[in-house]
Parts: C-alpha cells; structure tokens; sequence
C-alpha cells in the first residue's frame, strides 16, 4: 500500500498543467527580466543592449528615490494588512451563519471587487476633489476637511483607505471558503462543554484558519508591494513623491525611459523584501501555532 | 471533458488566426477614434488604389508599453503616431528612419521641425500641434467688477484679475494652479518663465542656464498667482473651470470641445499667456509627430501616408473635430475656419511662438527636477530661490553623469 | 441577535455602496462630465443616452462577447488545473513540493510590467500574438489560485483518502470523487477570482492583441472613452456599470456553491 501522504507517480502527472505553463509562459520572463538586471537594455534598441554587472543594483540602491519609493510601499502594505484583514475576517464571521439578507450583504461587500481598478480610482480621485462629496460632508458637518489627495501627508493615507474599503470584501469571500473547511462537529463538541462564542472563535475557529490566514496574508501582502494602479490614475507618484511607490518608479524607468534593464534590477530588490517579508510571516504563523 | 476543452482551445487558436500582413498594405498605429480617422483613410484610399492601409487605435494612456513590446519584438507598424514626449527616446535610440532628405521639399510647407529632430536629422513629419492659453470666465470677471470682453495681457492685470476674482468667495477662486501629478506642472509654470526669457539649457544643450532671476522672478509670479486661488490636479481644475468656479487657468484646447458638452452656458474666453513687462507671450509646444520604423516592412507606403496626413486639409480634419490640437501645417492668415472659430485661432497664434522642451536624452529626469522644485517652492518647503537653484543643480548632474541611454518626456496634460 | 447584526451592518454596506452608486448616477445624467462635484446632485437630470450611445458603438457585442469567451475558458482551465495541482501540492509531504510551492508564489512576487515584454516575445515566437490563444494560454494556469487551493487542502482531513486507499481506489480516483467534491466552495472561490481579475484584465489584452475583433470589452471601453485629455465620463461609467453586471452573476451563482459547502461538510 502507498503511504498516506505521497501521491507517487499521479503526484507528478497533477502537477504537469503547472509545469508545462510554468516552461512556456513563466520561466523564460523571470529568467529574462533576471539577466536583463545586470544589462543596460532599451526595447527600442535591443541591439544595443551591454553587460553592466552590478552597475543597475547599485545605482538603485544609491538612489535616494528608490528608497522612498521603497518606504511608500512598505507603509502602503504594513499600514493597509491589519485592517483589510480583520475587517474581512470579521465580515466573513459575522455572514457564515445564516441570517435575513445574508446574500444580499455578502454580495453588497464583494461589490466594490466587481468593479475595475481603474473605474475605482477615477471615481475616488472625484470623491477626494476639494468640490467632492466627502469634502462637502465634512463641512456641511462643520468640519474641516483635509486636502486628501494634494497634501502630502494625507496623499497616501487616502489611498490606503481606498485599497483597504476595495480589498476588504475580496478577502471575506476567501475567509468565508475557509470557514467551510472547519468540520461543524468541533463547534458542536465544544458548544457542549460549555465554551461561549469567544472561546469558540479563540480556540477553534482562528486555529483551524490558520493555512487560509497564512493565504490572505501572503497574497494581501504580495499584491499591496505591487500597488500600482491606484497611483498610476490618481496621483502619478505626486505630490511631492509622496505617493511615489517601487512598482510605479520601475514603470516610469521601464516605459517612460525605457530603462527596461534599470528596471528589472529593481523589481529583483523588490522581489527580494517581497520574499523576506513572506517568509517571515510564515515563520510567525508556524511560531503562533506552535504555542497552542 | 478535458479533450473538449482542448477543442475548443483548439478552434479558437485557428479562428484568431490569419491576419498576417500582406503586401502594399500599411500599418498604421494611432490615437484617434475610429470616426474621426476613417474619412481620412477612406480619401486616402482612393488617391493611392496600389495600397490598403490598416489603422488601429492606441490608447493614450498605456500606448508607448504596446509601441515597446512591437519594437522589441520586430514586430513593428509601418506609419506610428508618436506624441512630441514619446519622440526623443524613439529618436534617439536610432529606431526610426532617418527623413531628413525626404523631408526637405516640405520644410516650408509644416511648422514644429524641432519636435521631429534629434541632433539635427529629422526622424517624421510634424502632423499637429497642442499648446497652453489663457482661458477665463467672462461672469465671474464681470462679478468682479473686471472688463469681461477682454482677457489679461500683462502679468499685472492677471494677477489684479485673479485678485478680485478671488475676493468674490463662495467657492470661487481666481487662479487654478496644477500640483499632485507629474508631468503636469511643468507646462503650466515655464510658460510664465520663458515669456519672462527665462530659459533651462544653452541653445547646445551644454550647459545649464536655468538659475537665473528670470526664472526666480517667474516662480515669484507663479507663487501669487496660486496664493490667488487653489492647488489642484489638472482634471480638477478643468472640472471647477467648467463649473464657473475659477476666474483664470492656463490650459490646453481640449477645453473647447469639453465645454460646449459638460457647460453649454459657461460664458468664458480665450487669450494668449499675459506677459510680464518687457516679455513676450510664449507658451509650452507639444505635439504629434508621424515616424516609421527602421524594421517597417512597407517604408515608402508609410511615407505616402504620412505627408498626406500632413497636408493642412487632412490635418484640419482632425483639428476640427478633436479641437486638443491644431494643425502643424502652415494656415494661410486668411483661413476661413479660423477666422470662424477665433477661440481655436488664439490656439494656433499662441501655437506660433510656443516653445518645445529641448530633445535631450536626460531630458526625462530634468524635467522631474524642475516639476519637483516648483511644487516644493508651492508648498513652501523651499524659497523660490532656493527651489530654483536646487532645480538647476539637478540639471547639472543630469548634463554631467547622465544614467540613462534615453529619456523621453511622459505624457500629460 | 441577527437583528443586532443587521443593524450595525447596514451603516458599513452603505459606505460600501457609495462609491458604486455614485458610478451609477453618473452614468444616467445628461452631463456627465459635470457630475463629479457635489453640487451636482442638486441639479440631477436623468438619461439613457449613455447607454445607447454604447449599444450604438458597432463593436460593443463583439468585444462583450470576446470577453465572455476569453473569460469562459480562463475559468474552466483555471478549475480544473488548481484543483488538480493545488491539491498534489498540498498532499506530497516533500521537499520537492515545498520547492515548487516556494517557486510558485515567487512567480507572483515580480511585477508584471518587468515580465510584460518578455512574455510578449515568448507569445510572439509561439506564434499566438493576435489571436485568442495569446488572451488565454499565458493564463490558464495560474498560482495565485494553485496557491488557495493548496492551502485549503491543507486544512482539509486526510480520513477520507486514506480510507479510500485502503479500499483500493487510484489515486485519480481519489482526486475526482472524493477530493472534488470537498473542494467545491474554494472552487467557487477560483472561479469567481478567475473571472474578475479576467473580464477586468486591460493591459496584456491590449498590448497582445492588434485586431479590432479580438477586442476585449475593457480595451473596447478605454478606446471608445477616451479623449487626448480626460474621459467620456458618460460613457466610461454606463460601460463600467454594464461591465460590473455579469461579474457580479457569476459571484450571486457561485457563492451559493461557497453556501452548499455547508450541506455537504454536515452531511460527511
């Protein structure tokens, strides 16, 4: 008999449809924009493409740009995570269970996902504008309101609000497929012995989360590094590079400059945080599952 | 079901297929819509039976990422559309052909050569042009107790003008000032600067002429025209202008298309960036250029296109229509179209005198140094001084270690 | 209890509903463009025009219907490939497979606009530029859903497979009758993702397609809006109303796969 656990030969044979896409259509771009970081290289001009060595890291590295554009980004995804994800862990808790309307609420906070990145972003640079509406309510409240977009304190902060009301109800959806994995007779069991539903929640429902947790984590974390978009129609990195994030300072470098060498060097720096970040927050999972 | 899927995978891979390019039919990549082009396509057509020309749409915000792969791959139009911002890059890198000596028959007959030249050769033909004017709103001037059948000629009466206007409160500000956005700010401030003969390099692009009390004086100016009214993002302040909420924005023709669309009973006008005493009225030159590619497969067809393009009816056909931009070829001073539509005619005088930024390979960089000075000095980080001489100390580096092998201007409004 | 829930919910949904109602209005006043501001609201006509303006633009079916079909088979591979991958990920206790997961998710860290070009020459020396094959092939098999499935596989008991090799059954077996089944409201999960980030995808379908007929809805929209200097507001936002229609069927279909997910995990 075949030990639980391995899948032997049919193990490979799932694997293949990766494989095979990840040969056609994954390796040769990683591999490519990987070699292209130690060229210079204009796809205008491949023919003029030289060795650099080190010269594209170093450049980025001394470039006092890339470093605020690096720490735009990290406040982007550290000041965005806590509350994209409890706010959908919540919502998923609160609409597991059955209740009047329940449908209609889950589609209500999956609706801001249905709608393009770019749709978004015009319609919430208009509601930011000194004649927009959430300026005209604050007054009208007899508050002053901030100039969101064109202060460079509260440029990103605005930003930030709009990527955590657009992702919150994205990631409820996959908490809510996790929810589904937890075996009911555990709350059942532990309903008899008297645990409240604090206690449930606690002990049972947050452990058993853990690998679709780790899921929305990794992935919230991945996609917020590479915010681009939101910036891209609304801000263009300004004012005052306060905006300015490391996806959208490699754009400009890429298709503006057609530094496409320059580029790819820093896309690796940012692969390179990107992948210690990661690991770090499976390290701290395994750590917080350990210590149950 | 899988074998069905592969099927279907199958069936579409062969319906996608077979539009390779034949021979004598041009390529032809560019931004207008489809209406608004195929007229001209359709004359075309008939003028030259020996070609077939196949047009497809860019779209202005992701076009030079689709020009880019093309020409990284080979796979290249024949006639392309490149905005006067995206042209250096192209220029430089040697992509394009070289029509210096084609193009000499026709040196009178167009304007703008130096937004299609690099190092003196020219790579395409100027089709049109966009410049920045004055627009101004004739209710709030006659509010403010202003002469509203006029706009501001000097920098005094701008500044008075945006003054009183201002005063009028209720949401009303004088002066719209663009900040919150690159590529923006830049055209809206050195129009000011190069009417005061301000200037960023020497005419040999050597050496860096930008620190001067010229452009202090400019920035000054600026300054107060801002403190006057609001800091805004471009599409913003167009929105406000159209609302009848700005007395004065320095802006680009495209409003005379929007307006009769979003604010029929906006009662506004037109004119020339006011001079300061002594200066002149100059403004900011952009544009589109027609070029072809080194590896185009049908050169002489992309030619043949190209200068018919050109040709001032052809051109005005788009003009007309899309209002943003005026033709690069030469208009009698008679013109009847013009001199119907005296809003689009500031647009083509001020066109006239309009400066285009150098084509220099750093120029991408030089140009975030001057946006980043002027919105540090807008935001009082750094006094105009200050801004100013930091602005020309980036120009320095940029001309003394340059880092890029190319670096075209962005577009933006 | 649930009427508590429903109480403080209400205010949320409604902040979550502004911004899309907002996109709404817009898209049925006669001037659009002067629709932005608040002020606006005082002045609200009411329209259509947009929207026969789009229904008018020749092209409009044809890009909705590429999009459908591009979308529809994304979908499809995207199912059947992550559940089948994501599930040998999950179950192979190797460092083979911690490897390849590692890999994986290491595909998602680069950004695609250093990754664009090359894979555009990798489509153009296949030879699918300009055809459906380029809007599908690069993207039937994607990571970021291999990834969901393999983590939920993980949380899933291993009782039911096991009992099922000691009865015998292969391991294909296993994977279509039992393991399918469990899967089925991370599935939905996949296929609504799949959809969304699909039908919404602007720039690879630009930049890999040149012919006006193999034309995806959001590159029709782009084009049919845009001006050298702002938008059709009138029309982006009828389009993007219409476009935002058939995602959210596909989530209303499949999220009440997420909701049979229940029945059947009591029932086992």
């Amino acid at each position: 008999m075949r030990r639980p656990g391995n899948l032997g030969l049919a193990g490979w044979v799932f694997l293949s449809p990766w494989l095979i896409s990840f040969l056609l259509f994954g390796l040769y771009p990683i591999l490519a924009s990987f070699v292209l970081s130690f060229r210079e290289y204009s796809p205008l001009a491949p023919q003029a493409s030289r060795f650099l060595g080190l010269a594209n890291y170093a450049e980025a590295l001394h470039d006092g740009t890339f470093w605020r554009a690096l720490g735009n980004t990290l406040y982007f995804t550290f000041g965005t995570l806590p509350f994209t994800t409890a706010i959908a862990l919540g919502l998923a808790v609160c609409l597991d269970r059955a209740f009047p309307g329940r449908t209609w609420f889950r589609a209500a906070f999956f609706l801001p996902t249905v709608v393009s990145v770019v749709v978004l972003s015009i319609v919430f640079k208009a509601l930011y504008s000194p004649d927009g509406p959430l300026t005209g309510v604050l007054h009208a409240f007899g508050l002053a309101a901030p100039r969101w977009l064109l202060d460079p304190h509260t440029a990103l902060p605005s930003i930030m609000a709009m990527d955590v009301w657009a992702a919150s109800g994205y990631y409820m959806v996959i908490f809510l497929a996790g929810l589904k994995a937890i075996p009911v007779e555990l709350y059942e069991s532990a309903a008899l012995d008297g645990a409240g539903p604090w206690r449930r929640f606690v002990g049972i429902t947050l452990p058993m989360l853990r690998p679709t947790f780790l899921f929305v984590l990794v992935v919230n974390t991945i996609r917020s590094l590479q915010i681009f978009t939101e910036v891209f129609v609304m801000t263009r990195g300004g004012p005052l590079d306060s905006t300015l994030t490391v996806v959208y300072y490699l754009y400009d470098q890429a298709f503006y400059r057609f530094r496409l060498g320059y580029a790819s060097a820093v896309a690796y720096l940012l692969f390179a945080v990107t992948l210690a970040i990661s690991l770090l927050q499976v390290r701290w999972l395994k750590l917080a599952g350990a210590k149950e | 079901m899988k074998r069905w899927v592969a099927c279907v995978l199958f069936a579409t891979l062969v319906a996608g297929c077979g539009s390779q390019a034949k021979k004598n039919v041009v390529v032809f990549w560019q931004f207008w819509p489809t209406e608004t082009i195929q007229p001209l396509i359709a004359r075309f057509r008939a003028e030259n039976p020996d070609l077939d020309v196949q047009v497809e749409q860019l779209t202005w915000q992701a076009g030079q990422e689709k020009i880019a792969a093309a020409v990284a791959s080979g796979k290249v139009p024949d006639l392309v559309e490149l905005g006067s911002t995206w042209f250096p890059a192209f220029a430089h890198q040697r992509a394009l052909v070289d029509w210096t000596d084609s193009s000499a028959v026709l040196r009178d007959s167009l304007h703008l050569w130096d937004m299609a030249t690099e190092d003196g050769r020219v790579y395409g033909l100027p089709w049109l042009g966009g410049t920045r004017a004055l627009f101004y709103n004739r209710t709030l001037f006659a509010r403010a107790g202003l002469d509203s059948t006029k706009g501001p000629e000097t920098w005094a009466q701008l500044l008075e003008s945006c003054k009183r206007v201002n005063a009028l409160g209720g949401g009303v500000n004088g002066y719209g000032a663009n900040s919150g956005e690159r590529y923006v700010l830049f055209k809206k401030f050195m129009p000011y600067a190069w009417s005061n003969g301000g200037t960023i390099l020497s005419p040999d692009m050597k050496s860096v002429t930008f620190d001067s009390p010229q452009n202090v004086q400019a920035l000054k100016f600026y300054l107060a025209l801002a403190d006057q009214g609001r800091i805004d993002q471009q599409s913003l302040i167009d929105q406000a202008f159209k609302q009848g909420k700005i007395g004065c924005v320095l802006t680009g023709a495209w409003l005379l298309k929007q307006i009769p669309i979003d604010a029929p009973d906006l009662r506004y006008g037109v004119c020339l960036v006011p001079a300061p005493p002594g200066g002149r009225h100059l403004s900011f030159a952009g544009g589109e250029i027609l070029s072809t590619f080194q590896k185009s497969a049908n050169p002489s067809g992309a030619w043949r296109l190209a200068r018919f393009l050109t040709r001032a009816e052809n051109a005005a056909v788009i003009a007309q229509s899309q209002k943003s931009v005026q033709p690069a070829a030469v208009i009698a001073p008679d013109d009847a179209y013009f001199a119907a539509h005296p809003h689009e005619k500031i647009f083509l005088d001020q066109l006239g005198s309009a400066i285009a930024p150098p084509n220099h390979p750093e120029w991408g960089r030089m140009e975030a140094a001057i946006e980043n000075a002027v919105e540090q000095a807008l935001y009082r980080r750094l006094s105009p001084e200050q801004a100013i001489t930091q602005a020309a100390r980036e120009l320095q580096a940029a001309l003394s270690s340059p880092q890029a092998s190319t670096s075209p201007r962005p577009q933006g409004p | 209890m649930s009427r508590a829930r429903v109480l403080w919910l209400t205010p949320v949904l409604l902040t979550m509903l502004f911004p899309l109602a907002w996109m709404m209005f817009i898209s049925v006043q006669p001037q659009a463009g002067n629709a932005l501001s608040l002020d606006a609201w005082t002045r609200a006509g009411f329209t259509l025009q947009h929207y026969i303006g789009l229904f008018r633009e020749a092209a409009f079916a044809r890009y909705v219907f590429n999009s459908a079909l591009v979308a529809t088979l994304v979908v499809t591979a995207n199912v059947l490939t992550a559940g089948i991958v994501g599930y040998a990920l999950a179950r192979s206790k190797n460092w083979g497979s911690r490897a390849l997961t590692v890999a994986m998710l290491a595909t998602l860290m680069l950004p695609k606009q250093v990754l664009m070009i090359p894979l555009y020459l990798v489509c153009a020396r296949l030879g699918i530029l300009d055809t459906y094959g380029a809007l599908v092939l690069p993207f039937a098999v994607d990571a970021f859903s291999i990834f969901l499935i393999r983590q939920y596989v993980t949380g899933l008991p291993t009782e039911l497979e096991d009992a099922a090799r000691v009865d015998g059954a292969s391991e294909y077996r296993i994977l279509g009758q039992i393991v399918f089944p469990l899967l089925r409201p991370v599935l939905a999960v996949v296929a609504i993702n799949a959809f969304l980030v699909n039908w919404n995808s602007f720039l690879y379908p630009l930049i890999f397609v040149d012919s006006d007929r193999l034309r995806t809805l959001p590159v029709g929209l782009a084009l049919f809006s845009q001006g050298e200097h702002g938008v059709d507001w009138g029309l982006l936002m009828a389009g993007s109303t219409i476009s935002a229609l058939p995602t959210l069927a596909v989530f209303l279909f499949f999220q009440r796969q997420i909701l049979e997910g229940v029945v059947a995990g009591a029932e086992k």
